[in-house]
């Protein structure tokens, strides 16, 4: 292959025999909307080459062209322009409202130049994402902004991403679904988008379609989205954009309420008058109403969600200077942000970030270019855990009677021998407070993205790339068990106290990549072919000592401790060698073509399945432009279809298909841990799409609507097959089962109102999922590792939930009712043995219907924005009410209000059981559905009120552009679920994020979601 | 000029990063090892075998588990001890008997069992044609390891041959003697099932070393486990007959406490050190957390095992402690001065084989032997020990000090099944007076299907031929 293809390109070049350079010059100008106002990221792209650039924040740009070629101007929501290279140096130009559909896209590997999509592609700008005053992640901004795109963020911790799927959830193992993400060429993995500072966000595409996919091989199933940073404007003075944020931070209000003191006494001691036992030595049973010791405890009692939480801070500061000279353009940047989260006694999240982007031509015939950004993000890490080191089950665990410190009879705090008051243990055993200060735990991500490229351009036609692309992470955690604290009670070394753990590991993603680009254009035919030779390279090393024995809980280095316990390396390595071709033509401005075709060999396959070959082929078809067409209100009528394979390797562990042992410690020496069996055939999983799409602008384009259909079937999937527990294997991965997703999203954006002084913008995008499991190995059902109860089933729903189904209290009796197998009612101890009564009933974990609209008035200069998310179809099985209104069975711990009502009397309904069987029914109760709720909401993730100061104000200043705002985030939501519907991870330590196979499927005190309230300026001079 | 260098600064660059690459597809891992390479010399033997002994660390079995495993479940599911309102609930539904197929019941000892029969099968069919002349005392470890891990599996999830006339002809447990990924055995019988683990472990007892490395069983260890599968066989001569290969003798009274303190090993047959960097299991955290005063217990006690150790009996100090008002489990609380779980773990001690052969010599009519043979064990007790039962009277003295000298250690569970007895514990609550709440359930019938756990329901989602135990 390799001898093949060296000669194809060593023909490639014998071609190019004559090399010559047109004569070059620097245009510079602004460009500005109809009313005025500068349009910054706005794009220009030489028609017919991949050169470009974009307008900075003032409007202004600056690009390289020839005299003759025509530049092209384009901005998301506005007419496309082209204007000739004339002897004029300065363009400047007004573009009108107009299609959405005419943007530059960015594609694999170069710059689209059909006028005539024929892919499925979103873009969202840098405009608009400042217009969201980002939250610390990228991808949860993603949420409700594009058609496809299903965004679940895994909880609120701050810095911490989101579960994003484009086109359903396209893989059964973990992992396996997420897009690709790439950073100016480099590969980021999701839980890492929040190392990059969202201000050096030039925009962002979602590549959804396979006609665009495909050019990502054996990466690219589950869509990619392809982050660009930004870059400066040539022949302009330098511009500084200053902005500034600061706001308050806290948990969004729960729509449940937890016992006081005294309502959780008065439950304990009717719980106790019914017989429930377990209440008998709590003090609603233990102290009487009206007595001294009940009046004791009521006086010192504690809101322990108010004591553990707090109200946190949100502050954002960054400086930015771009401009270039005549041959090169540069963009600076300096960030820092900070998100210290809601919990007390935690510093939460901090991210320091600066990039240095410059591009120049160093001769008529190469220009080179290099971005570098360097983040580095600190993040407390408090256990995420389903106990009671994790401070957001503590403070629902803990019961309002209980003190934080342990009291004497005159409720003064017990003082120890250093005179710090004692913590209260608690029912719970474990004072979650006093942890938060003696057990700290922290992680830093040092992260260094850099892209280096070298364009040559022999003519006008031929050019050749040669990029560079690295993603070096440097991970640090730590984890300390200071000596004398919290957890050294429990588990410590008496002789050597105190326990840290240290790890670190460094992550390179290496991408090398060669590319030959032919382009021809004329006035009707517009040519570009594409040559790709690329080897990626990703490893990880990693490192971990674990020591007992620190003198004191100062000393936060292992270099005093006593007793190294554990310490090890580790490293491994995937690479990836990949050849494409890819090609797109178009036609009279009016019809395209694009086809694509990616061979990529992979380490983690099987010997003789390295190389998977992968493809596309796409049309489209402008029918506005066609002269027969002749409806006066139709400015675009693009109807476009695609079809292609791409493959998905994600999920897939390094050296999968090869058998190994592993090596442990054992009293005697080494010990051999057979680890996996040996697999030749694994290779990549496949999904084919097919994509229908139309786009359509009308009203001189103050209308636009996108909708696309798309049925994609995955094969092969990886699969983590479950033995036989016999077999003592566990799982073996193999490539067994297909699923399918097929989908309708419609995005609708319209004008209604559009005037030199006032516009207002409506838009919105929905997405109909509908997802099934086709086939699994020998069609046999399984439950799923990692989840809770979800269960695949062929011909159901993926990631359904399989329980037995609750049939509600029995009015006469109190006892909570089942449907059995047969739909007959039961009690739980009636129902018929030896038969299975859970059920699929249809209810998935995913969402079948997703999006996002929002409302923007711009009035002289005053703006109002707000974004709403929305989710419907999914279910959620809520743990947490499990827990909180448990019956009885947790009455050790608080209770929510509602558990207290519970059936009392014959005839009572719409109450939950009587707390006198919740032993007795416990098994079958809480493996029923009583507790899985729909998790529809719409959720207000955004409301801006905005002011643009006018230029007529600014004219006598040094500013030429001002902007204040008022942000609220997470103010208002909609949702008839128990708790916050928002649910991501369950539980970080239960379910890591990577982990996690079924996003959203049960909620276990995962860090809540917060709102925010923020103000805010931009400045630029 | 300029063309040329310019297109050979072209050429070089593009072949140049060609030629890095399609060797770069042929990745070895660095932190694992080729499986056909893992099992060739002697040394890779040693480490294989020890590989096998490992997987005894999981929790569900000797590592301490919070969900169920060797250490605790035998007594949780027993009358040994009562749930503590003090701990965090766990294991309840084994403590009151209210398992069904979807719990999951000792699932965790059910897979790792099998983990370590596949590590047992992978080796024994790879040292087929090892010619090394630690061959047979390796292929003995292996054989012991894997009829000990069927005999787990078996005592929790079917009958014991002894417990009922119908036991054995009813559902065993699957047998596995190969490493095959998809294998989908179905239940053997009961006596089919002991018969295999006995031939097993008579065949492992005539090839093993009569000393082995500390950490590994030895002769001693294979002929006291012959002699527990015998004895649960109702063969009671065969059991006799292993029990009296046992030579180690009994720990002597004076040495009992250190025994569980980790500062002697007397009367140890099988036991795995527990060092900070080569193991270093918390396996106490099964019992409780936290310093006596500070004391966290999941169970404590029973009140009425508590009062059975006399007070001259040295195993009251040994194995139970006052703490935070509880009478508390000692037996794993750690080293001295220590509270955080970390001992050897114990797992065949001689006097099982003077408890073993007391038993067997009873229900051979011989009583006159077994008394001695269980004055064996009450001398190395007490300092003026009970003695000279006879009829019923020794019957229930024997099944007493099996009782008391196996508390929290593996076996009270199996014992009152394999007798044929039922449940009932005492009432009493959690404190160490016998006051506090008592544990929910209290009494589960000899005939009950729940002395047979069910098997979970996710083990038969994976293997169709797997066949229930009645009535779940």
């Amino acid at each position: 292959m390799r001898t093949k293809f060296s000669g194809f390109l060593t023909l490639l070049l014998a071609l190019v025999v004559q090399i010559s350079f047109a004569q070059q010059k620097t245009i510079t100008g602004t460009i500005t909307d109809d009313t005025g106002m500068p349009l910054p990221g706005a794009n220009i792209i030489i028609k017919g080459t991949q050169t470009g650039t974009q307008s900075d924040f003032d409007g202004n740009f600056s690009i390289s062209a020839s005299v003759g070629q025509t530049l092209v101007f384009s901005y998301v929501g506005f007419e496309t322009q082209e204007v000739t290279v004339g002897a004029a140096n300065t363009i400047d130009l007004t573009l009108s409202p107009g299609t959405a559909l005419d943007q530059v896209v960015l594609r694999g590997y170069s710059r689209q130049n059909l006028s005539v999509a024929t892919s499925a592609v979103v873009s969202i700008s840098a405009e608009e994402l400042n217009q969201m005053a980002p939250t610390t992640s990228i991808d949860n901004m993603l949420q409700g902004k594009a058609a496809g795109v299903q965004v679940t963020a895994a909880n609120g911790k701050p810095g911490q991403g989101a579960f994003v799927r484009i086109r359903g959830t396209g893989s059964l193992v973990a992992g396996a679904s997420s897009p690709l993400y790439l950073v100016d060429g480099a590969p980021i993995r999701e839980q890492d988008l929040a190392t990059i500072p969202n201000e050096d966000i030039a925009d962002i595409q979602i590549l959804k379609d396979a006609a665009r996919t495909a050019r990502y091989g054996s990466r690219g199933s589950n869509g990619v989205v392809i982050i660009t940073t930004k870059s400066g404007n040539r022949g302009r003075d330098a511009t500084v954009r200053v902005s500034s944020r600061y706001g308050t931070v806290s948990r969004i209000n729960p729509n449940y309420r937890m016992m006081n003191a005294s309502e959780k006494m008065q439950y304990e001691a009717e719980l106790y008058a019914l017989g429930v036992t377990a209440a008998s030595a709590l003090p609603g049973v233990t102290t009487l109403p009206g007595s001294p010791e009940r009046q004791f405890l009521l006086d010192h009692s504690e809101d322990w969600e108010d004591l553990i939480l707090k109200e946190g801070i949100l502050q954002n500061n960054s400086v930015a200077i771009s401009g270039g000279a005549d041959k090169m353009d540069y963009y600076f940047s300096v960030t820092n942000d900070r998100n210290t989260g809601i919990i007390d006694k935690v510093d939460g999240f901090e991210r320091l970030g600066t990039r240095l982007n410059v591009n120049f031509d160093a001769k008529e015939w190469l220009s080179l270019g290099v971005n570098v950004g360097y983040s580095r993000a600190m993040s407390d890490e408090p256990r995420d855990r389903n106990n009671t080191q994790n401070p957001f089950r503590a403070m629902l665990e803990y019961n309002p009677y209980e003190p934080e410190f342990v009291l004497d009879a005159d409720g003064n705090p017990v003082l120890d021998e250093n005179g710090n008051p004692v913590y209260n243990p608690t029912m719970d055993g474990f004072p979650i407070r006093g942890a938060l200060e003696t057990e700290p735990a922290d992680e830093i991500r040092n992260t260094t993205l850099g892209s280096l490229d070298a364009l040559v351009k022999f003519n006008k036609n031929w050019s050749y790339n040669f990029n560079v692309a690295v993603n070096w992470q440097a991970r640090r955690t730590e984890s300390y068990s200071q000596p004398g604290g919290i957890l050294q009670g429990f588990i410590g070394d008496a002789d050597h106290p105190g326990n840290k753990l240290d790890t670190q590991r460094h992550l390179v993603d290496l991408t090398i990549s060669n590319r030959l680009n032919y382009n021809y254009a004329s006035e009707d035919h517009n040519l570009n072919v594409l040559g790709l030779y690329e080897y990626n390279m990703n490893e990880m090393n990693f490192l971990s000592v674990r020591s007992l024995g620190f003198p004191s809980a100062l000393l936060t280095t292992q270099w005093n401790a006593s007793k190294i316990e554990s310490g090890n390396t580790q490293r491994s390595r995937l690479t990836l060698v990949s050849y494409g071709l890819f090609a797109e033509y178009e036609l009279f401005g009016r019809y395209s073509v694009e086809a694509s075709v990616r061979r990529d060999g992979s380490s983690n396959f099987g010997e003789d399945v390295k190389y998977g070959t992968f493809y596309s082929g796409s049309l489209g078809w402008n029918i506005a432009r066609e002269s027969f067409f002749d409806v006066e209100q139709i400015n675009d009528l693009n109807v476009r279809a695609s079809y292609g394979s791409v493959g998905n390797r994600f999920g897939l562990p390094r050296y999968a298909s090869q058998g190994v042992v592993q090596f442990g410690s054992y009293p005697g020496g080494s010990s051999t841990l057979p680890h996996r069996i040996a697999n030749p055939d694994l290779t990549w999983e496949t999904s084919t799409t097919l994509n229908i799409g139309l786009e359509l602008a009308m009203f001189n384009r103050r209308f636009r609507a996108v909708t696309d259909y798309f049925v994609r079937n995955t094969t092969d999937l990886l699969f983590d097959v479950p033995k036989a527990y016999e077999s003592g294997v566990g799982f073996v991965l193999g490539n067994i089962g297909d699923i399918q997703n097929k989908g309708f999203e419609l995005s609708l954006q319209g004008d209604i109102i559009r005037t030199n002084d006032l516009t207002w913008t409506l838009g919105g995008n929905i997405l109909f999922l509908d997802h099934k499991i086709v086939s699994l190995p020998d069609g046999e059902s399984i439950s799923p590792g990692n989840t809770f109860g979800i269960y695949w089933e062929e011909g159901a729903k993926i990631n359904e939930h399989y329980y037995i189904r609750y049939a509600g209290v029995d009015p006469a009796t109190g006892r909570g009712q089942f449907y059995g197998a047969d739909g007959e009612i039961y009690f739980a101890n009636e129902l018929p043995e030896d038969t299975e009564h859970r059920v699929l009933q249809g209810k998935s974990s995913i969402a079948d219907k997703e999006g996002g609209f929002f409302t923007y008035v711009n009035y002289k200069g005053f703006g109002l924005r707000a974004d709403f998310a929305f989710k419907a179809g999914n279910w959620i099985y809520n743990i947490m009410r499990m827990q909180k209104e448990s019956d009885g069975l947790y009455i050790n711990s608080n209770q929510a209000i509602g558990a207290m009502d519970y059936w009392k009397q014959p005839g009572d309904t719409g109450v939950l059981p009587s707390p006198i069987y919740a032993t007795d029914d416990q098994t079958v109760m809480q493996n029923s559905d009583r507790w899985l709720e729909k998790g529809d909401y719409i959720r207000m993730r955004n409301i801006t009120l905005s002011y643009t100061f006018p230029n007529t104000v600014l004219e006598r200043t040094p500013i030429s552009s001002l902007r204040i705002y008022l942000q609220g985030q997470n103010l208002l939501t909609f949702s008839n679920f128990w708790g916050d519907p928002e649910v991501g991870i369950s539980s970080g330590e239960t379910l890591s994020f990577v982990d996690t196979v079924a996003p959203g499927e049960a909620t276990l005190y995962s860090y809540p979601n917060t709102k925010s309230f923020q103000v805010g300026l931009d400045i630029s001079f | 000029m300029k063309k040329i260098i310019f297109k050979i600064t072209l050429l070089t660059l593009i072949v140049g990063s060609f030629t890095a690459c399609d060797s770069e597809l042929d990745q070895v891992p660095f932190d694992e090892f080729g499986t056909e390479n893992a099992y060739v010399t002697a040394q890779d033997f040693e480490n294989a075998i020890r590989g096998v002994y490992s997987t005894l660390t999981a929790g569900p079995l000797y590592g301490g588990s919070d969900s169920g495993g060797m250490y605790d479940a035998p007594d949780i599911l027993a009358d040994n001890v009562t749930s503590s309102t003090g701990g965090r609930f766990t294991r309840r539904a084994l403590h009151n008997w209210t398992y069904g197929p979807a719990d999951d019941p000792m699932l965790g000892l059910y897979n790792a069992a099998y983990v370590l029969i596949y590590r047992s099968n992978l080796l024994l069919s790879n040292i087929e044609d090892f010619r090394g002349e630690s061959k047979d005392n390796i292929v003995g470890e292996a054989k012991a390891l894997r009829a000990m891990a069927h005999l787990h599996v078996a005592t929790f999830f079917a009958k014991i041959p002894t417990q009922s006339s119908d036991a054995n002809g009813s559902l065993g447990i699957p047998i596995v003697t190969e490493p095959d990924a998809n294998a989908t055995p179905s239940r053997a019988t009961v006596g089919e099932t002991y018969q295999f683990i006995a031939s097993e472990l008579a065949e492992a007892a005539n090839l093993i070393n009569e000393t082995n490395p500390v950490g590994r069983l030895n002769k001693d260890g294979v002929n006291l486990l012959l002699s527990r599968v015998y004895l649960y066989m109702g063969e009671w001569q065969k059991a006799i007959d292993a029990a009296n290969l046992v030579t180690k003798p009994v720990a002597p009274r004076s040495s009992v406490v250190g025994v569980w303190e980790d500062t002697n090993q007397d009367g140890l047959l099988f036991y795995i050190p527990n060092e900070t960097g080569v193991l270093g299991i918390n396996v106490g955290v099964t019992w409780s957390q936290g310093s006596p005063n500070q004391l966290r217990p999941e169970y404590v006690v029973s009140y009425e095992l508590y009062n059975l150790f006399d007070d001259d009996d040295i195993r009251k100090e040994a194995y139970t402690f006052q703490g935070n008002g509880y009478n508390a489990i000692k037996k794993l609380f750690g080293r001295p001065g220590q509270s955080n779980g970390q001992v050897d773990l114990k797992i065949l001690r001689a006097a099982e084989a003077h408890l073993n052969k007391a038993e067997a010599l009873y229900n051979l009519g011989r009583e006159a032997d077994a008394l001695a043979a269980l004055d064996v064990v009450r001398t190395n007790r007490y300092t003026t020990p009970p003695s000279g039962e006879t009829g019923t009277a020794l019957r229930d003295a024997i099944r007493l000090e099996r009782r008391l000298e196996f508390a929290f250690e593996s076996q009270r569970f199996f014992d009152l099944k394999r007798w044929g007895l039922g449940i009932s514990r005492d009432g009493m609550g959690d404190n160490s007076d016998g006051s506090g709440q008592a544990s929910e359930s209290q009494n589960l019938s000899s005939s009950s299907h729940r002395l047979q756990l069910p098997i979970s329901q996710r083990a038969r989602d994976r293997n169709p031929n797997l066949e229930q135990n009645p009535d779940y």
